[in-house]
């Protein structure tokens, strides 16, 4: 064991410690601050699960939750079914139209739907035109449009795993089921289902902390009594009002526990039954079958349904980019690109504010993620499971309590916050699980007697890295780089937290222009913008290699 | 009438074929080995019998019902049992879950089932394992399991996919005896794939030799190893020497041939029955290595007796191997192992016409 590899390790934890257990610490320990005074105590917490308003909105979460998972699992499962087993033609589109919402701002999609399914919105004009409805429908405004909506976000992480699971498990445990006599729905439900539980609680687990995260699309559609949407009102907008403050410090923890405990529980839940990997020799990859031409055209409509949705959020906010004055019209009327002026004229800055700092975290998350990776998969180093944990969590970790513990963490004691260079660093530590994933499955795919040829024919272990790992990780390298960027590029929940003025980036400014004067247009033009530039992303990810992004987000065992 | 017949049974896979119209009977209560290298189409046919693979031509016959002429009969309503090479044994469920599964599906009363399960577990000694995972259990224990399973439900055919080639080879050795005798005392008719014709001998009453999708070889071990239709059964049963010739002479009234080889221009080879060789055609004239005899001294043998050297020496316990080079041509012989020539000796073969034969 070299020494080296301490250093190193004990370098990367310097990182976590600074950067997320320090300042994570520090908002717990303010939880038990008592308001006024300076004692501590749990009297925040008694406060918090006494008064009944927080209750309520504690149990509305997990319910919103609740129903998210059981919205996404309904739909998820027949239709990874369809993308893993039906031999179809445009699967590949199909796929990527679906596992879409995962790269797109989750604001963007609200901003959309808004428009389309708003009271006024196209599809409520277009009924009332036809003469079908006489007074509009509320599609969204109320938990079953935040269950809608969140619901169509969130769909590709189930989809992804049991995708994954129902392609990968071995054929012979389906046949052996049908020899037996089960065939059908008896066999799905008793063996095929069953053998991807562990694929599918990796998605289903995210899926259900979603609402203990996203505070921003319950916000903008009125629903203000979940968790998040709570303490960011308390923490943003009555920073002043000490009692609300703690109570929104207390509702960050709160949410922060869950989604830890959670997370913790699934791990465990998927190690304690990893099926995977407990047969040998299977024989083919997978089972695609040719279904019968009814049930194809049944999975075919439901995928364009699907699809369509997803399409509607770029056509949408394409259309209301280009256009002024888009209400009380099921179409937009007058073109123009007087949005996009106004955004070069008046904020340039947002889109150059948007490159830099994501740019920056991820040149953070490339220094990071390549020696944590090394360490993680490469070397024997006590506590390297553990970095690996800390730093995955960081998937389910609410944007909202990263961007009040920096604020608490790095505005007296170190002021870090004063300077701009504390976005950059937010963003490095709010997206760390997503450039190092990358990493970490495609160097576990990477055989290591390539970098032992290496080593023996006299090579350094540095050298090595640079010389025969590094070329040989460079698509998965690639894939994470890109995935890194998208996923900095349109965070929010943290920097809303951190930015000053002149810092502001395309997120922040959506919200800004939203909030401040309903500016759909400006607010619709950026994010149009974002999604253009997420898509220029994609496609060279796609390019790069799909299959990573598959390999690392597929099943959460690998 | 034969309990199985497969007939004109043909299946491809796009542009390959795997299974080239073959015919195959198996009777009531016998267990017959499909043998052969991988890729022959041994498991395609067994998946075929099991309903797990659409052929695309001929018929599958159990038990006087055709599983295809009839409309496609599934998996599941052709009454048998099956253990796969990987086990396939769920991970989900307990050993005891696993086995009474499709006794659950044919609605069988609880006590019932209790009491068969533990039948089989007895009968394949697992008994008291039965709420084991089967994460919690050794390869040979899983294949158990996969065995008591398929042998539940009283099926009326067992087929057995390479079962015991995951293990290592000690176990393999005892499961097959345990697997015979079990299948003998039970009755079933079985068939079972395999690649490994030790396998293969021990536990069939018949195998049938496979070979790029054609059935090359019926009979019994003894027949197979005795009497190879051609080279390629020679070749993947056993060890066979194959001397490349010509045939010359016909030796009436005494069922043999004279083969011109490399190193001779007359040797003499058994005609198989059957066969009909005329002068000028090519054929391998083919002894097995245990056949051969050698002396020190020239033998009083008067045709095919061969000079030659040792080029190799092998010892492998209860004998040795020599490899004699005759002229350019290499003899493998199997020896008693208390010879005590050395490599570059030089000594004398006599192939014994009896068992030398001829093959194509």
């Amino acid at each position: 064991m070299s020494r080296g590899n301490y250093y190193l390790a004990a370098f990367l934890w310097l990182i976590i410690a600074f950067f997320v257990i320090y300042p994570l610490s520090i908002v717990v320990l303010e939880s038990f601050k008592i308001a006024g005074t300076d004692s501590w105590g749990i009297q925040n917490y008694l406060e918090f699960f006494r008064d009944t308003y927080y209750l309520k909105t504690f149990g509305k979460t997990l319910l919103l939750s609740t129903l998210l998972l059981v919205t996404t699992t309904v739909f998820g499962v027949p239709l990874a079914y369809i993308l893993a087993r039906y031999r179809h033609t445009g699967k590949t589109i199909f796929t990527a139209l679906i596992l879409l919402p995962i790269v797109l701002p989750a604001f963007a999609g609200v901003f959309a739907f808004i428009i389309f399914f708003g009271k006024y919105g196209t599809l409520n004009l277009l009924l009332m035109d036809l003469g079908l409805v006489e007074k509009p429908i509320n599609f969204i405004y109320g938990l079953h449009g935040l269950v809608f909506i969140q619901a169509l976000h969130m769909l590709p992480f189930i989809v992804l795993g049991l995708s994954a699971g129902f392609t990968n498990i071995d054929p012979s445990f389906e046949e052996a089921a049908e020899v037996e006599g089960a065939s059908g729905f008896r066999r799905f439900f008793t063996i095929t289902l069953p053998l991807c539980t562990p694929s599918y609680m990796a998605g289903a687990v995210l899926v259900f902390l979603w609402p203990f995260t996203d505070w921003l699309t319950p916000l903008i559609l009125g629903q203000h009594d979940l968790l998040p949407s709570v303490s960011y009102i308390n923490i943003a907008y009555h920073f002043t009002d000490v009692h609300r403050k703690y109570m929104g410090i207390v509702a960050v923890v709160v949410s922060a526990v869950v989604c830890i405990s959670l997370f913790l529980f699934a791990r465990w839940w998927v190690e304690k039954r990893k099926y995977t990997g407990l047969s040998k020799g299977t024989t083919s990859e997978g089972r695609v079958i040719e279904p019968s031409a009814l049930v194809k055209s049944g999975a075919y409509v439901y995928m364009v349904f699907i699809a369509l949705l997803v399409l509607l959020i770029p056509i949408v906010l394409g259309l209301a980019a280009f256009s002024r004055k888009w209400v009380f019209e099921a179409f937009p009327t007058y073109w123009t690109l007087e949005n996009f002026r106004l955004i070069l004229l008046e904020s340039p800055g947002l889109i150059k504010n948007s490159f830099l700092f994501s740019g920056i975290a991820l040149v953070f998350g490339i220094a990071f993620g390549l020696p944590a990776a090394y360490i993680i998969v490469r070397t024997r180093v006590p506590g390297r499971d553990a970095l690996d944990f800390v730093i995955t969590l960081m998937l389910a970790f609410p944007g909202i309590a990263i961007g009040v513990s920096y604020l608490l963490a790095f505005w007296e004691g170190i002021p870090l916050a004063t300077f701009w260079i504390i976005m950059p660093l937010a963003l490095f530590t709010r997206r760390l699980p997503y450039f190092l994933r990358m990493a970490h499955s495609s160097y576990l795919q990477l055989d290591t007697s390539l970098e032992e040829a290496a080593e023996v024919s006299g090579a350094s272990k540095i050298r090595t890295f640079f010389s025969i790992s590094l070329p040989l990780l460079l698509k998965g390298v690639l894939v994470g780089v890109v995935m890194f960027f998208i996923m900095a590029f349109q965070e929010i929940s943290t920097a809303i937290f951190l930015y000053r003025g002149g810092w502001e980036t395309l997120p922040i400014g959506i919200y800004l222009n939203w909030h401040r004067g309903m500016e759909f247009g400006i607010a619709a033009a950026m994010a149009f913008l974002m999604i253009v530039i997420t898509f220029i992303l994609l496609l060279i990810i796609s390019r790069v290699g799909g299959g990573v992004l598959k390999a690392a987000w597929g099943a959460g065992e690998k | 009438m034969a309990f199985i017949e497969i007939q004109n049974l043909f299946k491809r896979f796009k542009d390959v074929v795997a299974i080239n119209r073959i015919q195959l009977e198996i009777n009531k209560g016998e267990m017959l080995t499909l043998l052969g290298p991988s890729g022959c189409g041994k498991t395609t046919t067994l998946r075929c019998i099991a309903g797990l693979e659409k052929p695309e031509g001929g018929d599958i016959i159990i038990d006087g019902q055709p599983m295809l002429s009839a409309g496609f009969v599934p998996p599941s309503k052709r009454g048998i049992g099956m253990v796969f090479q990987n086990y396939a044994v769920w991970p989900h469920m307990k050993v005891f879950s696993n086995i009474v599964y499709g006794l659950k599906l044919q609605k069988i009363a609880k006590p019932q089932i209790r009491e068969r399960a533990s039948q089989v577990l007895e009968l394949v000694g697992l008994a008291g394992l039965e709420d084991r995972y089967p994460a919690q259990l050794s390869g040979g224990q899983q294949q158990r399991v996969a065995l008591a399973r398929a042998l539940v439900t009283n099926p009326k055919v067992l087929l057995l996919d390479e079962p015991l080639s995951n293990l290592d080879a000690k176990l393999r050795e005892e499961l097959r005896f345990e697997i015979k005798s079990l299948v003998r005392r039970m009755g079933i008719t079985s068939v079972y794939v395999t690649h490994d014709q030790a396998e293969a001998m021990v536990i069939s009453d018949r195998i049938a030799v496979m070979d790029s999708g054609n059935v090359v070889q019926i009979g019994t071990s003894h027949e197979i190893y005795k009497k190879p239709v051609n080279r390629f059964v020679a070749d993947f049963i056993g060890t066979m020497n194959f001397m490349s010739g010509e045939v010359v002479e016909i030796l009436q009234g005494r069922n043999a041939v004279g083969v011109r080889t490399d190193f001779s221009e007359k040797m003499v080879c058994t005609m198989p029955d059957g066969t009909a060789a005329t002068p000028g055609t090519n054929v391998y004239a083919s002894i097995r290595p245990e056949d051969v005899e050698v002396f020190a001294e020239p033998p009083q043998a008067t045709e095919n007796v061969f000079k030659g050297k040792i080029v190799h020496k092998a010892y492998l316990g209860n004998f040795l191997f020599f490899f004699v080079r005759v002229n350019d041509t290499m003899i493998r012989v199997q020896v008693p192992h208390h010879l005590s020539q050395e490599e570059g000796q030089e000594l004398y073969l006599f192939l014994n016409p009896q068992k030398c034969m001829i093959l194509t």
